[in-house]
C-alpha cells in the first residue's frame, strides 16, 4: 500500500497557521475595539406593570446611541448600551446598577428607574461616584432636596412641580373665563398623587382665589373599578375635576366614567392625558378634556419633533412616550457634554454637564438646559391643551411659560426648606 | 434515686454529651464558614461576589428564620417580610434621625421588632393553618400600608432617602465595601448559629412535637400559645436582622421591602432549598439569587424561567433540593448497609 499522504504541509497545520495569522493580525483589532467601546448601563422596568414604559425609555435610547456611533460615537469611542431588568425593586434597581458598573465594566449610569429605584440607584451612584442621569423620576425631591445633591448625579426628566405650576395657570385661566369655582379631585393614593394634586390645588387657587375644591377621591394605585369614585364625584355637582391618574388607571377610570356621561356633566383636566400610551387606549376619547403633554408629536410643533415622533414609529411600530423622551434627551446631553469635554470621563463629562443647555427637539425654544444649581432639566416643553377622538389627539397645545416657572418653583423651594 | 431512675439517668448521659459534641461541631463548622468567607476578599477582586454573598445574607437569614416557622413549628406565615421590612426602616430612621453609634442602632432595631412581633404574635398564633397565614398577611399588608401613608415619618412611597449614614465602630466602617461584606458575613453566620442551636435544643424538638401534634403536646403540658409565641418573635428577630443588611447594602429602606412579595419570596426559597433540613432555606438562597441573576442578564422574562424551576421542584422533585440530597443520601448508605 503506498502512502497518500504526500510530504510536506498537512492540511491541519495549514489550516492551523491560517488561524494564527488571522488571530495575529485581528487581535489588536479586536483590543482596539474593546478599549474603544465605552459600555453604559441602564437599569429600567421591562416587566410588570408599567413595563411598557421601560421599554420604550429603551427604543428611545437605542434610537440616539445609533445616531451616537453613526457620527463617531462618544468622544470617539462607540457606545454599546446594557440594559438589564430591575422588575422595579428597588433592591434589585441597587443590586443591578452596581452589578453593571462593578462586573460588567460601565462607565456610566443611564437610571431609568422610576420613583423608590430612582433613589436607590441614586444611592449607588452616591457610594461608587459614577456619573449617573436619571430619566424617568417625576419626583421634585430627587434634586430639589439638597440633601440628595451629589455631584456625579443629573436629573433629565419633567417634574411634578413644573407640571403643577404650568397646569395651575391654564386651568386657573379656564375658571376664570367659564365661572368653574367648584373643583372636585381624583387622583390616585399614593405620593405622587398626592403630592401633585396639592401642588396644582395650590397654584389653582393663587391664579383664581375664588375656586373651592368640594369633593376629593383617592382610588388606589392600579384599582380596576371606578363606580364608586365616578358616583362620588357626579353627586358632589362639580364644575370641574382635576386627575393626575396616569395610564392603564386613567384609561379605564376614563371608559367607566364614559359610561355615565360625565366628561359632559363637567370640565376635565386629566395632567397626563396626552401621552400616546393613554390617548390610543382609551375607546371613545372624550373631546374636550384639558391635559399637560407628555409626549406628543405635534408638541412642540416642530419639524425636528415630529421627524423624531415619525423615526421613532417607523423603527419601533408605535408611538413614543413620556419616558422616551427623556431617555432620548438623556443620550443628547451625554453626547454634547463628551463632545465639550472631549473625554468619555464621568468627572469631565459631569463639570461640562451642570449648566450646560443644547439642541433638542423637544424643548420649548428648540434647546433644554441642565441647571447647575440642582443639576434638573429644564426649559423643556411644556403646556396645556384639549383633546379630540383622533390624530393628532391634541391639536392644539397652549405653552406653559417658563420665567413664571422659574419664580414659582423657587418660592416652592423655599416653602419647603430646600434653600 | 430509684432503680428506674438511675437507670433513666445513664441513659440519658449518651444523649446530652452528644448533644454537646454536636453544638461543639456547629460551632466548628460555622466558624469554618466564616473564616472561608471572610478570606474571600483576598482571594477575588471581584465586587459582584462580595454583593452576592451580602444578599445572601440578607435574604438567608430572612429565609431560615421563616422555615423556624414553617419547617420546625408548622407555622406558615405569609407575612414574615413585615419584620424583614420593619428591620431595615427602624434600622435606617434611627441612624439617620438620631445618629447614634450602629451597635446601639442594631440592638434597639431589634427591641422594636422583638415589641412589635409580640403584639402580633399574640394574636396570630392563636390561629391554626390557612387562618394564622392570612392573618399574618393582613399584618403585614398593615405595615406596608402605614409605610406609604406616613410619608412624613418615613418617606412614602419613594422610601428612606438621602443614604444612610455610618459612623465607624471599634473600627469598623460599613462605609467600605470589604468591611460591610465581612459584617455581613458575621451577622449570618453568628444568627445562622443561633437558629441552629434554637432548633436543635429541647425548646426547637417541643416545636416540632408541636408541629406533629398540638394537642399531644398540650396533654404532656407543653403550654403550645406560649411556644408558639417564642419562637415567632425569636423568627421576627432575624428576619430583622436580615432586614438590616439589606438597608446597609441599599443605603436605604423602601416599602418593597415590606411589601408580600418579600414573603413570597421568602416561601419560594423555602420550597427550593427544602424545609427538612436547618441549611435547606440557605441552599434555596443561593439558588434563587443565583437564578435571578443570571436569568436577568440575559433576558427580562425572567418570570417564566423562574416558574419553570419551581414547576419542576414542586412536580419532578415534589420537595426542596436538599430534601432532596438527603433523602437520597441516607437511601443509598441505608441500602449499602442492607448489603
Amino acid at each position: 500500500m503506498t502512502r497518500t499522504r504526500t510530504p510536506g504541509i498537512s492540511r491541519r497545520s495549514t489550516l492551523a497557521l491560517m488561524g494564527a495569522g488571522a488571530m495575529s493580525v485581528a487581535a489588536p483589532w479586536v483590543a482596539r475595539a474593546q478599549a474603544k467601546t465605552v459600555k453604559i448601563g441602564m437599569p429600567t422596568i421591562l416587566s410588570g406593570r408599567v413595563a411598557q414604559l421601560g421599554t420604550s425609555s429603551r427604543n428611545a435610547v437605542m434610537l440616539e446611541v445609533d445616531k451616537v456611533n453613526a457620527a463617531g460615537g462618544l468622544a470617539g469611542r462607540q457606545i454599546e448600551m446594557v440594559v438589564r431588568d430591575s422588575k422595579g425593586a428597588p433592591q434589585e434597581a441597587a443590586r443591578v446598577a452596581r452589578e453593571l458598573v462593578n462586573t460588567d465594566g460601565c462607565e456610566l449610569l443611564l437610571d431609568g428607574e422610576a420613583s423608590s429605584g430612582s433613589f436607590a440607584v441614586h444611592e449607588v451612584a452616591r457610594d461608587l461616584g459614577v456619573l449617573c442621569i436619571h430619566t424617568n423620576s417625576e419626583a421634585s425631591s430627587l434634586t430639589a432636596d439638597p440633601k440628595q445633591h451629589i455631584p456625579n448625579a443629573f436629573r433629565c426628566v419633567r417634574q411634578g412641580i413644573h407640571d403643577s405650576i404650568v397646569g395651575g395657570s391654564y386651568a386657573a385661566g379656564i375658571a376664570k373665563a367659564k365661572g368653574l369655582k367648584k373643583w372636585a379631585t381624583c387622583s390616585p393614593d399614593y405620593a405622587y398623587g398626592r403630592d401633585t394634586t396639592g401642588e396644582f390645588t395650590l397654584y389653582l387657587k393663587r391664579f383664581a382665589p375664588d375656586v373651592e375644591v368640594i369633593s376629593e377621591s383617592w382610588p388606589k394605585l392600579f384599582q380596576p373599578d371606578y363606580t364608586e369614585v365616578v358616583t362620588k364625584i357626579l353627586q358632589a355637582k362639580p364644575q370641574a375635576l382635576y386627575s393626575c391618574l396616569w395610564g392603564g388607571d386613567l384609561t379605564s377610570y376614563i371608559d367607566q366614567a364614559n359610561i355615565y356621561a360625565m366628561f359632559a356633566q363637567m370640565e376635565v383636566f386629566a395632567v397626563n392625558m396626552a401621552d400616546y400610551t393613554a390617548l390610543t387606549v382609551v375607546k371613545n376619547l372624550p373631546k374636550g378634556i384639558h391635559s399637560g403633554n407628555r409626549y406628543i408629536k405635534t408638541y412642540p410643533s416642530t419639524p425636528e419633533n415630529a421627524a423624531w415622533g415619525d423615526a421613532y414609529k417607523a423603527k419601533y411600530n408605535e408611538y413614543p412616550t413620556n419616558w422616551s423622551w427623556q431617555n432620548a434627551t438623556a443620550v443628547m446631553f451625554l453626547a454634547e457634554a463628551a463632545k465639550k469635554a472631549n473625554s468619555t470621563d464621568g468627572k469631565k463629562i459631569a463639570e461640562v454637564l451642570a449648566g450646560l443647555t443644547i439642541k433638542c427637539p423637544f424643548g420649548a425654544d428648540g434647546t433644554v438646559t441642565m441647571r447647575g444649581d440642582d443639576h434638573t432639566l429644564v426649559g423643556y416643553a411644556i403646556g396645556w391643551g384639549t383633546t379630540i377622538p383622533q390624530e393628532p389627539y391634541v391639536p392644539e397645545v397652549k405653552a406653559g411659560d417658563w420665567k413664571t416657572i422659574f419664580e414659582l418653583e423657587a418660592e416652592w423651594k423655599k416653602s419647603k426648606g430646600y434653600t | 434515686m430509684t432503680e428506674l431512675e438511675a437507670g433513666r439517668a445513664q441513659a440519658l448521659l449518651p444523649v446530652r454529651s452528644g448533644a454537646a459534641l454536636q453544638r461543639y461541631r456547629d460551632v466548628l463548622i460555622a466558624l469554618i464558614a466564616f473564616a472561608v468567607l471572610a478570606s474571600l476578599p483576598m482571594f477575588t477582586g471581584s465586587e459582584a461576589l462580595l454583593d452576592f454573598v451580602i444578599r445572601c445574607s440578607a435574604y438567608g437569614l430572612f429565609a431560615t428564620s421563616l422555615n423556624l416557622l414553617v419547617g420546625y413549628t408548622g407555622l406558615t406565615s405569609f407575612g414574615h417580610g413585615m419584620f424583614f421590612g420593619l428591620g431595615a426602616y427602624s434600622f435606617g430612621l434611627i441612624m439617620q434621625k438620631l445618629g447614634v453609634p450602629i451597635p446601639v442602632a442594631f440592638v434597639a432595631t431589634l427591641a422594636i421588632t422583638a415589641v412589635i412581633a409580640a403584639v402580633i404574635g399574640a394574636i396570630c398564633v392563636r390561629l391554626k393553618d390557612i387562618y394564622f397565614a392570612f392573618v399574618t398577611l393582613a399584618f403585614q399588608m398593615l405595615i406596608h400600608s402605614t409605610i406609604l401613608s406616613w410619608a412624613s415619618f418615613t418617606g412614602g412611597d419613594q422610601g428612606l432617602r438621602g443614604g444612610i449614614p455610618r459612623p465607624v465602630f471599634l473600627g469598623i466602617d460599613l462605609a467600605n465595601h470589604v468591611h460591610l461584606y465581612v459584617a455581613s458575613c458575621a451577622l449570618l453566620i453568628l444568627g445562622l448559629l443561633a437558629m441552629r442551636q434554637i432548633a436543635q435544643s429541647p425548646f426547637g424538638y417541643t416545636l416540632r412535637m408541636i408541629r406533629d401534634n398540638a394537642a399531644r403536646a398540650s396533654f404532656l403540658g407543653i403550654d403550645v400559645w406560649r411556644a408558639k409565641l417564642t419562637v415567632f418573635v425569636l423568627a421576627a428577630l432575624f428576619a430583622s436582622m436580615g432586614g438590616m443588611v439589606m438597608a446597609l447594602f441599599v443605603s436605604g429602606a423602601y416599602p418593597e421591602f415590606a411589601y408580600w412579595t418579600i414573603s413570597g419570596e421568602g416561601i419560594f426559597i423555602n420550597m427550593l432549598g427544602g424545609v427538612s433540613t436547618f441549611l435547606g432555606p440557605m441552599v434555596g438562597t443561593v439558588l434563587l439569587l443565583l437564578l435571578n441573576d443570571t436569568v436577568t442578564r440575559f433576558t427580562e422574562y425572567h418570570g417564566i424561567v423562574l416558574g419553570v424551576v419551581i414547576l419542576f421542584f414542586a412536580l419532578g422533585l415534589r420537595k426542596g433540593l436538599l430534601d432532596f440530597v438527603a433523602e437520597w443520601y441516607t437511601h443509598r448508605r441505608d441500602a449499602g448497609e442492607g448489603r
